[in-house]
This record gives structure tokens, sequence and C-alpha cells, in this order.
């Protein structure tokens, strides 16, 4: 029984390290996107339209006869971008309204849950694509709305966490010495509950590049002629019939990422959950 | 396109649809006495039609047409859209008609005449006409169809045509006269418009009533169903004037999406559709395929441009737009948009029309010449940066366009390429349809647009083009303001005479292609795909449903039966 969970545990890091291998990975491509493109991802040549993968075009080219590979690792960028950001914003937020609503309680901490239960009421992707629609697409519109709208289950995270902390001795010795309010949040409250945040955030860089990715797969989102993964779907749509190349490689490129995300989040939650870890 | 330009595409679907055999008239009557005289001895009656030169052709078998809309509203001067309007052809009929080559002919009027001065058109309407629901057809569902479309509370697009009619008098039963303020050349064709059955909608509001869903007309088919989002289907009028269609039932099935349709085509749930370029010239050569379809390619009626706003300071001067129209290479946008499958537009007409002037300016593709322009224009690229710029401002816009065209989508990331070349910036904004019409065109308040017209069988260029339709929520969004192309294009509408009235739009064709107000790309080729099995089907320049009253299916070839 003993080694049987052990293989467990064992299987369960290989998948998390699957998961980093993947994440630094593409985080590599997007960083060295120019130097592995082979073209220039914008660059149209209506000469050769729709071309099957050859030597010339690892991954063929497109409607207009751009080079699909190079679009594919352009596109990396931006879905790692918006992702990043957008969850930054996401925890940043989260972090705030959660230590506030935790630590202070009562008519605050009503307000603010309040507020959060409502939010959650609404259908997040479509109260973005309402968003999106008032404001103009774009990349920054596109971070900033999905980061506006997943806040919430990390702020109920660390609320919960900060519960629990507030109660124990050094925050309570930290309060009899009279040390301010916003002292005790962020040097010994914050420490204690950013772990869990960590989890959470893996997993939202995941929904965020898959909510990024719908968002230009219906126009919405990263606008022409820059390349994201979701408006190379949109080519690959009218022509799947016919043109495979367009719908395979952006797709297996969102599907591993978003893999990679999960696999690390949820890795990283059982490696830290104690529950899972004295077993 | 807007809901005037919509009726414009329709009223051409509409007239080429209905279009039967006008001629024959007599004879079709006499063959539906025989029908009725045998009704009780069925196998006499099937060899007294195969006697009959009008009713040889076997009836039977149903046909499904895919589409990508469903239909709103299905009295047609209430609708806007391409669908209801095509449902509405087959329901119902105008007093006139296009023929097969465009030319204007009898529907419900027998015939008509034009007074001297040109300012009344009197029509003799047929005799006989029955609405699908057994009443006579008289003029009095002519003057109240007027009625309708000219009050004020009736929400139609259509009453500008009709709003400059004096009065209308009934003469008696089948006669009747329209007259004119002044002579209005575009007149005949407004008489294309759908007639609406008196007795059933004069004592109800047209915006209450039943015949939106359940309509009741004069036309070749009968309305049966509406499953809204799904189908609708229609069956043949054995009693139409016209003789009765060969075909015993369409149905029109909704299907939003292109690729899903293609493959309900190639199940063989469908029999007829429109194809995609791409679909065309790439996915339609299988055996399976060929050996069970037909493919037809004909010019279609609409253009496709990119317009520009000539409030907006960057575009009034033409060398400028000039320049964007010489950077715009649209034979390479023809092959690589549409496979190929269409014609480089230099006006307002389809090269095969008669209105059409060929030895306008024509802009071939010309990088240098388009600089050299700009440069005139007072451009340049004074701080090293890669754009243009005159006085402290850069050259740089948004191009819209809507959603669910990517070929307009693509028109604009070509254009914004070649278009960088030259020094500008090009911003794509690609939004929804309701939202680009509502906010930024009717409000104009955009830079360029990348859209598209129909192309109007009546040749008249007002609504787009005159400077009084700059205003408002009308046509001429750019805001295109030519005195000397006013004066043309009023005076074509006072011209009934064909030579001297091409002359004028001749004429109008130099100034626009001199002028580029906008950048006219091409007139797509219609693509469809039609299942082998029908036959009767002959390709005109009116298209290919102008007659589809004479389709049929030979009994050996028939797929579906009919049991009553």
């Amino acid at each position: 029984m003993v080694k049987n969970n052990f293989l467990k545990r064992i299987n369960k890091y290989i998948l998390m390290y699957l998961g980093l291998a993947i994440v630094f990975f593409f985080i590599l491509i997007a960083i060295f996107a120019p130097f592995i493109a082979t073209h220039n991802p914008t660059d149209i040549n209506l000469a050769n339209v729709l071309a099957e993968p050859s030597k010339t075009h690892f991954f063929g080219t497109d409607e207009l006869g751009r080079d699909v590979f190079s679009r594919v690792i352009y596109g990396t960028r931006i879905s790692i971008f918006v992702g990043f950001v957008a969850v930054g914003i996401s925890v940043i937020i989260g972090l705030f309204f959660g230590l506030v609503s935790g630590y202070f309680g009562g008519l605050v901490d009503t307000l603010i849950m309040r507020f959060v239960d409502i939010m959650l009421c609404f259908p997040a992707f479509f109260l973005i694509l309402a968003v999106i629609t008032f404001l103009e697409p774009s990349v920054t519109n596109v971070m900033v709305v999905i980061g506006l709208t997943s806040w919430m289950g990390v702020t109920r995270l660390v609320r919960a966490e900060t519960l629990s902390i507030k109660t124990r001795d050094f925050v309570t010795a930290a309060k009899l010495q009279n040390i301010s309010n916003v002292k005790i949040l962020v040097k010994h409250i914050l420490p204690n509950v950013i772990t869990p945040v960590f989890v959470a955030a893996t997993l939202g860089v995941a929904g965020a590049i898959l909510t990024e990715s719908a968002l230009s797969f219906l126009g919405l989102g990263v606008q022409p002629p820059t390349p994201s993964w979701g408006n190379i779907l949109t080519a690959g749509k009218d022509n799947i019939t016919f043109a495979w190349w367009l719908s395979v490689f952006p797709g297996l490129a969102i599907f591993i990422t978003v893999l990679g995300y999960n696999l690390l989040g949820e890795g990283l939650r059982d490696l830290l959950d104690p529950k899972i870890s004295k077993k | 396109m807007t809901p005037k330009n919509y009726f414009i595409l329709i009223l051409i679907i509409a007239t080429i649809t209905v279009i039967g055999c006008t001629d024959k008239n007599g004879e079709s009557e006499n063959a539906n006495k025989n029908v009725t005289e045998n009704k009780s001895i069925p196998k006499q009656t099937s060899n007294s039609n195969t006697d009959d030169s009008q009713q040889d052709k076997p009836f039977g078998d149903i046909i499904f047409e895919g589409s990508i809309g469903d239909a709103s509203n299905l009295i047609p001067i209430l609708s806007t859209d391409s669908v209801s309007h095509q449902i509405a052809s087959h329901i119902y009929n105008g007093l006139l008609k296009y023929d097969k080559n465009l030319k204007l002919t009898g529907d419900l009027a027998k015939s008509w005449e034009l007074s001297n001065d040109k300012k009344s058109i009197t029509f003799h309407l047929k005799k006989g006409v029955k609405w699908h629901d057994g009443k006579i057809f008289n003029a009095d569902d002519v003057k109240f169809t007027y009625e309708t479309i000219i009050d004020d509370s009736t929400p139609t697009a259509y009453d500008s045509d009709f709003r400059i009619i004096d009065n209308i008098t009934i003469i008696d039963d089948y006669t009747i006269r329209v007259n004119y303020q002044k002579p209005f050349a575009p007149a005949l064709n407004s008489w294309t418009m759908s007639i609406l059955p008196k007795h059933l909608l004069e004592n109800v509001k047209i915006t209450e009533s039943s015949l939106q869903r359940n309509p009741i007309g004069t036309g070749s088919y009968e309305f049966v169903k509406w499953n809204p989002g799904e189908s609708i289907t229609l069956k043949a009028n054995k009693s139409y004037f016209d003789g009765r269609p060969n075909i015993a039932k369409y149905v029109l099935k909704i299907i939003p999406d292109s690729t899903t349709m293609f493959m309900e085509l190639l199940k063989g749930n469908l029999d007829f559709m429109s194809l995609t370029p791409l679909q065309y010239s790439k996915q339609t050569n299988t055996p399976k395929f060929k050996d069970n379809f037909e493919k037809y390619t004909y010019l279609s009626n609409s253009y496709s441009y990119i317009g520009y706003n000539l409030r907006n300071e960057l575009f009034k001067d033409k060398r400028v737009r000039q320049a964007l129209t010489y950077a715009t290479p649209k034979e390479k946008i023809i092959e690589s948009v549409l496979f190929g499958e269409g014609h480089v537009a230099t006006g307002p007409y389809k090269p095969d029309s008669f209105w059409y002037n060929p030895d306008v300016k024509r802009y071939e593709y010309n990088l240098e010449k388009a600089k050299e322009l700009l440069t005139e224009a007072g451009w340049e690229d004074s701080d090293n940066n890669g754009y243009l710029d005159k006085n402290g401002r850069e050259f740089s816009f948004t191009l819209m366009t809507n959603q669910g065209n990517s070929n307009r989508a693509k028109i604009a990331e070509i254009v914004q390429e070649n278009w960088k070349k030259l020094g500008i910036k090009v911003k794509i904004r690609i939004m929804e349809w309701a939202t680009l019409i509502n906010e930024y065109i009717d409000k104009r308040n955009f830079d360029a647009l990348v859209m598209g017209w129909s192309i109007p069988l009546e040749p008249d260029l007002y609504d787009v083009w005159h400077s009084s339709k700059c205003s408002g929520k009308n046509l001429n969004f750019i805001c295109y303001e030519n005195d000397e192309l006013d004066k043309i294009i009023e005076k074509a509408r006072l011209t009934f005479d064909q030579d001297k009235r091409r002359k004028l739009y001749y004429k109008a064709q130099e100034i626009l292609a001199e002028d580029q107000p906008y950048t006219f790309l091409y007139v797509p080729n219609a693509l469809v795909a039609l299942h082998k099995r029908f036959k009767g089907v002959e390709p005109a320049p009116a298209g290919l449903m102008y007659n589809f009253e004479d389709w049929y299916v030979p009994e050996n070839l028939r797929k579906y039966s009919l049991t009553q």
C-alpha cells in the first residue's frame, strides 16, 4: 500500500514537471519568437494562398498566403502576455478585496462578499463579450476585461485564509504592539495567504488564454493583422474541410499550453495541500 | 447594406424569380380547364397533360434550398432582408417584372401605356387572377397597396418612389392609371413591388396582420409552414395564372454556416445552395459531386468597395483617394479572395449591363504613381518615422467593416499591408453589423469602410450619390457632393429614352472614376450548386431563378414522391 501511494505521488510530480516543461517551452518560444519564426507573420503573399505544409512553410499558409508557422509562434507571445497580465490584474484585485474583507470583517466583509456574489452571477464570457463590444476590441481591453471579471475566486480564497490567519497569536501580538493594520496585512498576513493564490493564478492563466482565444476567434479579441491563435482558427473554420492545417496547428498550440498550465496548477495544489502530502 | 439597398437587391431577386411564361397565358388557362374537367379520371388527366405542349413536364418532387439566414416578415413592404423577399417572390407578384434579359415585362399587368407628357402610366391588368384563398384580384388591390405603402403608420423602407405619385385612379376593375407629379424614369421599376391582398388587410393594422407569418398572395407558390430558424415550406399553386409550376414543393432550409450547409448538400439533404469561392473552385471537383450536382456561375448583382468619409480632412483631396486606389491590387484581391471568380469594378454598374461604361479611367496597381500623387498632395514623411505626415498630422485612420463576411476582412488586411507601403497607418476594426450601421455609419462616425452594394436593375444613382442624400441616415454616407453629378442624376431621372439616359450615366461613371469617392473593388460571380435531377434550368443575364416555374424533374429521376 505504501509503495502504491508512493508511485501515485511520483506520477503526480511527473505530470507537474511535464506541465512546468510545457510552460517554460512556450515562454521560451514567446521570448525568442523573432529567431524561431521563418517568415514575417504579417507578410501577405497573394500568390501562395492556402498552401499545404511544406519545407518552406512548416504549417502551410493561410488565406492571405501568410506563413502559419510564424503566426503560431508569434501568437504565443499574445497568448502568454494576455494570460499573465489578465491574471496579474485579477490576483491584485482578489488579494486586496480578500485581505480587506477577511481582516476587517463586519459590514465591509458583507459588502465585498455580496459584491463577489453579484459578480459571480454573471456568466463571465457573455459579460466579457458585452463589454468588449462596447469598448473597442484590442489586446489591452481584452486583458483588462478578463482580469476584471475573474478576481472573485481569488477573493474568496484569500478571505478564507485571512479569517483563519488573523486569529493566530502572532497577529494578536502584532496588534498589541500597535502596529498599523496596513503593516499587519502586508507583512504578516499576506505572506501566509499567498501560496494558494499561486495555484489559482496558474490555473487562471490557462483560463485567460482560452478566453482570449475564444474572443479572437469571434473577432472581438486581437485585431488583424496581429496573429493570435484564436484568429488563425477563425480562418480555419471557414476552410475546415479543405485546409486542415489552419485548424490543427493553432488548435494544438492552445490545447498543449492550456494542458501545461493545468498540469502545473494541479500539481502545485497537491504538493501544497497538507491533507494530501501527509497521506 | 441598409434597408433601401436590401430592397433593391430583393426587387431584383423578386422580379427574376417570378418570371413564368407570360405570353402563354391563354394556353395555360386552357390547360387548367382540362385538368378540372378530367378530375374524376386521373389517368386521362395525365394523358391530356402529355398532349398539351404546356403541361408535358412532369409534376412532382421537392426542392430543398439552403439559406444562411431566416426570413423576418413575409409581407414584403415591411421587410428589408433578402431571405424574406426571396420567399415573398414566390408568393406574390408585382404589376411588372424583369424577363430573362432584364427587360421589363408584364406580370399582373397585361400591358401598360405611358401618356404623352410622360407623367402618367396606365396599367391593364390580367383577368382571372386569384389570390391563394380563392378571391379575385383586381385594381382595388393595386390602389390599396399604394395607399398602404405611403401610409405614415406603415414602417416601410420603400415609400420614396411612391411618394412622388400625385394620385391613382381606378378606371375599371382591370384598368388603373397612375399620375406622377413630374416625369420619373424609375417609375416603372417601382411597380415590380409585390401587390398585397386588400380584402385581408384593409381592416387590420398591417404590423399586426397574420399575413406577416402566413402570407397569401397571387404567386406561383402557396405558403405552407414556417418553422422559425429551421425551414420555410411552400407548395405549388395549381391554379396559378401563368400555369402551375412543375416542382410540387419548395423548402428553404436555414443553416447559418456555409461549411455545414455544404456538408448537408454533399449528404443529399439539400439540392440548391450558393457556394463560397473556395467551395466552388477547390471542393467541388470530386467525382461524387460531379455525378450529382451541376455548378453555375454568372455575374452577381453586387459590388464591393472601399468608401472614404469625405468629411474627414484626410480624404478631401481627390489625389489622395486616387493614390489609395492606385495602391489597391484589385486583380490580386479577386484572385486570392474570390479565387478568380469576379470582375474588376470601375463604377456602380455591372460590367455586362446596358449602363456600364467600359472606357472610364482605370487604376492599374502602381505604387510609384500613388506615392507621386501623395507627395503632390503635400504628404511627406518629415519626421522619418515611416509614416506620412502633413502639418503635423500623421496619415493614419481606421478601416471598418462588418463581422461575418470574411472576404471583407481579408480585403481590409490586404489593403492595410499595401497602404503601409505608401506610409499610411491603417487600423482595422471589424464589428457587429447592427453596431456598425447604427453607431458608425448612421452617425457618419467613420474614416473608411469596406462594404458592398447590390446593383439594382433600375440604374438610378440618386439614393447613393446625390448630395441631398448625405444627411440623416441616408445612403450617401460618405457625403460625396458634386454639383455636376447631381445635375446628371436629376436629368437622368426625367429621361425615358434609354439611349439618352445611358449617355448621362456614362458621364456619371467618368466623374466617379475620376473622383474616386469609393475605390471600386469587384463584382463577384454568383456561384451555385444545383442537383442534376432538375431540368429546364437556363442561366441568363437575369441569373438562374427567373424561370423557376419551368424547372422540372423527369419522372425516372424523381427523388421524393408526394402522396396527397
